[in-house]
């Protein structure tokens, strides 16, 4: 077998094929790889394949289509032989070969695959007979992927038998290869395929001796052996003549720079601040479940401030730890400060909803006390006795040439300033224009708290009544508006139960409200009633009776004076019902006591046997005395304990009684008024008033007595409204104030705390007035009122 | 919602009330009665400062709310009450 040797690069040489199986690259590119046979498996055959990678066509290659061994001789110009020198020598003895030339412009299957193969640079390309090459087949040529292309190479190889006396030339190597495919392809479906399986040689792929040896193996010795030498070489060699030392140089491959492109890698930069307040929300929201916060906010930590907002379950407890630490707020973008509050809520809401959400309501309504509040904040400062403010913005006014001082607090001489009344303001909308005030009553838990009742008195142009609870802090609107069907004569506020209002109607109906609820219906109706008024009801009141008659009368009730001449006091019981406290009989003047059953006067035919009953009054202490006044004028004491007949009676008024009052103070002492143009000053033990008072020739419609001084009281009759002051004077009012033309001024109430009276008109304005330098002096002035008593008394003497 | 309106409107006729504006969270006017430029400056300008004042009293105390916010100026006084959806702005001359 002659090697021919044949240099690689040499572009022109010519190849010739010789004996031997051995294969010639040509061309420069060309590269020779000679397969390493191991014949060792079964089959005793090998084939060896041999690739040849050319980028032009060139290859030839060839041998003897009988003999297995086919040699090339690559020539170079000059004829001389350049076969190159195969790098391995098989075994002639075992060796057949088959040789499958390439090409690479030659597309066909099979050449491919052994093209793709070589590249590959496996030395160990062999092909093998059967099972071997298989196996080699399969692991060089995955990455190219072309199954069938292996299949089919492997099918060729499988049939050793068959090809193994091929040494194939160029042709013979195409033809071999498409019959081989086309072989394939008819008998494929039906061919049994034998595989054989053996077991190949173990590739060592790496290497990597221990550089340890066990001091019990066999190589020990040796090793050890070695190692002896070895240093004793080491020692020899400093400054021996044997060894000389040389540098050497290596190499270093030349650097190849290589470029890589990418895409752009975005960046944004995000930051936030994170409040006190933001965190704790976090903290809040997290803990309810909502962890939408990160998707809505681009909150990056800052490297400086360590909150974090992500995942606010995770970092919580860290973050509040860290609360205390300065946060600083900066002026950021508002956008940043109002996301908090835009992400717990769903969805932007709806104007529409706003608008009719109850916060809004709630806004509104305190918006509108708010600014009835700048409005008049003068006016109730001196209300409530606070000194005003001065507007320091506003014009200076004229001060006026007469004294009069600002505080209000009592002062011990009244002197020049004489007293006055100042008007305040006055509780008035347009609802109530041209109603008739026919009585007030302030909360008993909230002073602040009034309800006006609207209805005629007169019996002629009854209109639907009206119940305004008027608030103080807003002038302008009332808190609630309850309308009943007829006038409302008679109100007056629950002392147990602070929000109960009682209302008397002209038609005699009494109504119970409930002025916390916004319910513009009363609570019970007394309509339904059997023993309900017939006649309008001219007062009603709450009564707590301290001592009860029987069990069931513990606690407040509800008393009624109607001028059907009963005195009910109602209570629940199924509904609501009386029972009759007493019924006003009527009296003739020149008696005191009534007998039952006795007829009245025949000359006079009377409507009725009762006497309308238009007032009454329970005693401040003892809630079992009450006297009672009737459209007669007579004054009638009475006790619970009996409703047949009166304790006493007080006769002195010609015409009927609008009010009576006991004394806050002095517990014998009560005043009444009437409309024959007098308030009489009684003492409840005699029987002729002490005093009486008259002024106008007016009736007068309502007297009351000062809450905070025992002499002071006072009435209003049509035209106008005075405060008397006994201390000062029994003839004359102190301070009197007239009413505005064309209205009558037709009720009274004495603000509890402060020194103002409210004065209700036929027109529905209830105006409050404050008095002005008016003091009775020190104290409540009960020893004074005695005084005055005492000294009258003894003058009638 | 009637009663709303009626509250409203009354609101609008007390003595020296200016104007009223109902804004939203973003500082778009819902409801106003002032003319539309001073209801975008009004809103724009007024929606920062509560900003800052809820932040302000929160950061004191988180669990604390801002609940009213009033400015007195010598010619006027504006009124806000602050809401999570919206806010509500007078604008009164007490003086009048």
């Amino acid at each position: 077998m002659s090697i021919p040797t044949a240099k690689l690069k040499k572009p022109t040489l010519k190849v010739t094929p010789s004996s031997r199986a051995m294969n010639i690259s040509t061309s420069g590119i060309l590269r020779l790889n000679r397969s390493a046979t191991y014949a060792r498996s079964i089959n005793a055959s090998v084939s060896r394949k041999s690739f040849c990678l050319a980028a032009d066509s060139k290859i030839l290659e060839k041998s003897s289509v009988q003999t297995p061994k086919h040699t090339i001789q690559v020539l170079d110009e000059n004829g001389k032989d350049v076969t190159p020198r195969p790098v391995y020598q098989p075994d002639p003895a075992a060796v057949q070969s088959k040789h499958s030339k390439i090409f690479a412009s030659d597309t066909s299957g099979g050449t491919m695959s052994d093209f793709y193969s070589t590249t590959y640079q496996t030395t160990t390309n062999a092909s093998f007979a059967g099972a071997f090459t298989r196996s080699l087949f399969g692991s060089g040529s995955v990455s190219i992927g072309s199954q069938s292309i292996m299949e089919s190479m492997s099918e060729e190889i499988e049939d050793p038998s068959s090809k193994r006396d091929n040494s194939i030339s160029l042709s013979d190597v195409q033809v071999k290869r498409e019959e081989v495919k086309e072989l394939i392809q008819e008998e494929m479906l039906d061919d049994m395929v034998d595989l054989y399986l053996v077991e190949s040689d173990t590739l060592c792929l790496l290497d990597m001796p221990a550089i340890s040896v066990s001091v019990d193996s066999m190589e020990a010795e040796s090793v050890k052996e070695r190692n002896s030498r070895y240093t004793e070489l080491c020692k020899n060699r400093t400054g021996n003549d044997k060894y000389m030392g040389r540098s050497m140089q290596t190499f270093n491959g030349a650097s190849k720079t290589k470029e890589v492109q990418s895409e752009a890698i975005t960046m944004a930069d995000a930051a936030t601040i994170a409040n006190n307040w933001d965190m704790y929300d976090s903290f809040c929201s997290a803990g309810q479940g909502e962890v939408d916060l990160s998707t809505d906010t681009d909150k990056a930590s800052i490297a400086e401030m360590i909150h974090q907002n992500h995942g606010p379950t995770r970092t919580m407890e860290r973050t509040m730890s860290v609360i205390s630490s300065s946060t600083i707020v900066s002026s950021s973008s508002s956008r940043m400060e109002m996301e908090p509050f835009v992400v717990p809520s769903e969805s932007k809401p709806d104007p529409e909803l706003i608008l009719q959400s109850e916060e809004f309501q709630q806004h509104l309504f305190v918006m509108e006390r708010i600014i009835l509040e700048n409005i008049y904040q003068p006016k109730l400062a001196a209300y409530r006795q606070l000194p005003t403010l001065e507007d320091p913005d506003s014009m200076p006014k004229a001060v006026p040439m007469v004294v009069s001082r600002r505080e209000e607090s009592s002062l011990d001489e009244e002197g020049p300033p004489t007293p006055a009344l100042e008007r305040l303001w006055s509780f008035s909308c347009e609802l109530t224009t041209g109603r008739n005030v026919s009585s007030m009553a302030w909360n008993k838990r909230n002073p602040d708290l009034l309800a006006v009742g609207y209805g005629q008195f007169a019996f002629k142009d009854q209109k639907p009544g009206l119940v305004c609870c008027w608030s103080l802090k807003n002038p302008s609107w009332p808190e609630r508006i309850f309308t009943c069907q007829s006038g409302v004569t008679a109100l007056d506020f629950s002392a147990s139960s602070a929000s109960m209002l009682a209302v008397g109607m002209h038609d005699g109906t009494i109504a119970t409200y409930n002025v916390q609820s916004r319910e513009k219906t009363p609570v019970i109706d007394s309509s339904d009633c059997v023993h309900k008024h017939t006649s309008p009801v001219w007062q009603v009141r709450w009564i707590n009776h301290e001592r009860a008659l029987s069990g069931e009368d513990k606690g407040e009730a509800l008393i009624s004076v109607s001028a059907d001449g009963r005195i009910s006091k109602w209570f629940l019981r199924k509904g609501l019902d009386c029972i009759d406290l007493m019924k006003l009989k009527r009296t003739r003047n020149d008696r005191f006591k009534r007998q039952v059953g006795e007829k009245e006067r025949k000359s006079e035919a009377l409507i009725s046997r009762q006497a309308p009953g238009l007032c009454f009054d329970f005693h401040p202490t003892d809630s079992n005395i009450y006297l009672a006044g009737t459209e007669e004028g007579h004054i009638h004491k009475c006790s619970c304990s009996y409703n047949e007949q009166f304790l006493e009676t007080y006769q002195a008024h010609k015409g009927p009684l609008y009010r009576i009052t006991w004394s806050p103070f002095c517990s014998d002492v009560f005043l009444s008024c009437s409309s024959d143009w007098t308030i009489q000053l009684w003492r409840q033990d005699l029987f002729t008033p002490v005093l009486g008072f008259m002024s106008t020739q007016r009736a007068v419609y309502d007297v009351m007595w000062s809450p905070k001084w025992a002499t002071v009281f006072g009435a209003v009759n049509e035209g106008r409204m005075e405060i008397w002051d006994l201390g000062a004077s029994i003839l004359d009012p102190t301070i009197v104030n007239p009413a505005s033309p064309g209205v009558k001024l037709t009720s009274l109430l004495f603000a509890t705390e402060t020194d103002c009276v409210l004065v209700g008109d036929s027109d529905g304005q209830v105006s409050v007035y404050q008095l002005k330098n008016f003091t009775a002096g020190e104290g409540t002035q009960v020893g004074t009122l005695e005084d005055i008593i005492g000294s009258t008394l003894a003058s009638q003497l | 919602m009637a009663e709303v309106e009626e509250t409203l409107k009354r609101i609008q006729s007390q003595k020296g009330v200016q104007g009223i504006t109902i804004v939203n969270a973003e500082g778009i006017p819902i409801k106003t009665t002032l003319d539309n430029s001073s209801t975008v400056q009004y809103a724009g300008l007024i929606h920062q400062l509560v900003m800052k004042a809820r932040s302000t009293v929160r950061d004191i105390d988180p669990q604390n709310d801002l609940t009213f916010l009033r400015i007195r100026s010598k010619k006027s006084g504006i009124m806000i009450a602050p809401d999570k959806d919206y806010f509500l702005i007078v604008i009164q001359n007490p003086s009048d």
